[in-house]
This record gives structure tokens, C-alpha cells and sequence, in this order.
């Protein structure tokens, strides 16, 4: 029997070949949603779906974008902001 | 509007927000850039042009071209990164602690000295 702490649908089944060749059942928390854009919504490019456990792990380049708002807007809510920012001036 | 000297924002890619001059035009399309970005080859559609030019020579030089943006009030700040502030607070403080530790260590070796003294008076007087 499982353990009772698994037996929720917030962790996600993972089939796993042992060395011995057993084939068994892990059990892992589900990705986070993917990070959106704080203007448009849309889905951003560049940053990947993990836990935050695991992002953490990554390098910072590999986490978001190297520009300006890299991981907060998109590139073309970045673009539109900059544009109006320069025609303030 | 993007013709030779000519200021821009570029506002793609990882020099975004920074301000560069045209220094060469290359196509309709293509432009040379420098300034506070890399020197490079630059599509006009990654620009964003301000009301401001500056008179400079085709294909100038990148000190040039920095002297000019300078001149027209865009300066390039120089980026002083958190990460090496931090790891120079660490250094002083390792040498705080050094420094600190060499005095303990120094008034230990007097007491080790006072005991083994005691000791051999003890001694010397059974």
C-alpha cells in the first residue's frame, strides 16, 4: 500500500525501472503553470515549467531571458513599453 | 529617419533599452549600430529612433561614437554588478575574522604558557 501522504492526486506517478529491473512507482509533485506575461497574459518563451525546487537549480541565464524584463513581460510588451517610453522623452 | 548618426534605443534583444548611434547603413533594412551596445549589425525594426542626431563620419569608430552619444547627453553607466560588491564585503569581512582569530589564538598560547609555567613551579617545588 501506499504511503499515505501519495495517495493524493497533487503528486503525479512516475514509472521507474530499477536496476534490479523491477519496474515500480515513484512519486513526484506536478509542474507549476507556465509563467505569463504580466501585460498580455500570454504564455512567456524562454522560461521552463518546473518546481520552483527545480528552477532553483538551474543556472540564472538559464532561467529567464537575458534582456530587460526577462521572465516579466514578454518580448513584445517589453518592445511596446520601451517605444513609449522613448516617445515620452 | 535612420540615416548616419542618427540616435536609437534598441529595444530587442539583450542590449534592449540601451542607446546607440547608426554609423553605417547598409540596406533598406540593415544598419550598422554602436554606443552603448556592441557594435553590430542591427535591423531597423529592433530600433526605435529619438528626435536627436549627432554628426558623425561613416563607419566612425566605436571610441567615437561613444564620445558622441556622450556629448549629446547618453552617458554609459557603468554597471556595478551586486554579485561583486558581495563578494568583496565577504573578503573584508574573512579578514576581519582573521585578524580577530590571530589575537584569540595569541592569548590562548599566553595561557598554555602561564599553565606550563605553574606547572613547573609545582614541580621544582615537591
Amino acid at each position: 500500500m501506499v504511503a499515505p501522504r501519495y495517495r493524493s492526486r497533487s503528486f503525479r506517478k512516475v514509472s521507474v525501472r530499477t536496476p534490479g529491473g523491477k519496474t515500480t512507482i515513484h512519486y513526484t509533485r506536478r509542474n507549476h503553470t507556465p509563467a505569463t506575461c504580466a501585460v498580455t497574459g500570454e504564455k512567456l518563451h524562454g522560461v521552463p515549467r518546473n518546481t520552483p525546487y527545480k528552477l532553483k537549480k538551474l543556472s540564472k541565464t538559464q532561467r529567464r531571458p537575458e534582456r530587460p524584463y526577462g521572465g516579466v513581460l514578454s518580448s513584445k510588451a517589453m518592445r511596446a513599453l520601451l517605444k513609449a517610453k522613448v516617445r515620452q522623452k | 529617419m535612420f540615416d548616419i548618426g542618427r540616435i536609437c534605443m534598441k529595444i530587442a534583444g539583450r542590449d534592449a533599452g540601451k542607446y546607440c548611434v547608426i554609423v553605417e547603413v547598409l540596406d533598406s533594412n540593415m544598419v550598422l549600430i554602436d554606443g552603448q551596445t556592441r557594435r553590430r549589425k542591427c535591423n531597423i525594426k529592433h530600433l526605435e529612433p529619438l528626435d536627436k542626431s549627432v554628426k558623425i563620419s561613416k563607419a566612425a569608430s566605436h571610441s567615437q561614437a561613444v564620445k558622441a552619444l556622450t556629448d549629446a547627453g547618453f552617458e554609459s553607466k557603468e554597471k556595478t554588478s551586486k554579485r561583486k560588491e558581495k563578494t568583496e564585503r565577504k573578503k573584508k569581512q574573512k579578514k576581519v575574522k582573521a585578524s580577530e582569530k590571530t589575537e584569540e589564538s595569541a592569548e590562548k598560547e599566553k595561557k598554555k604558557v602561564k599553565k606550563e609555567t605553574k606547572k613547573e613551579e609545582k614541580k621544582t617545588s615537591i
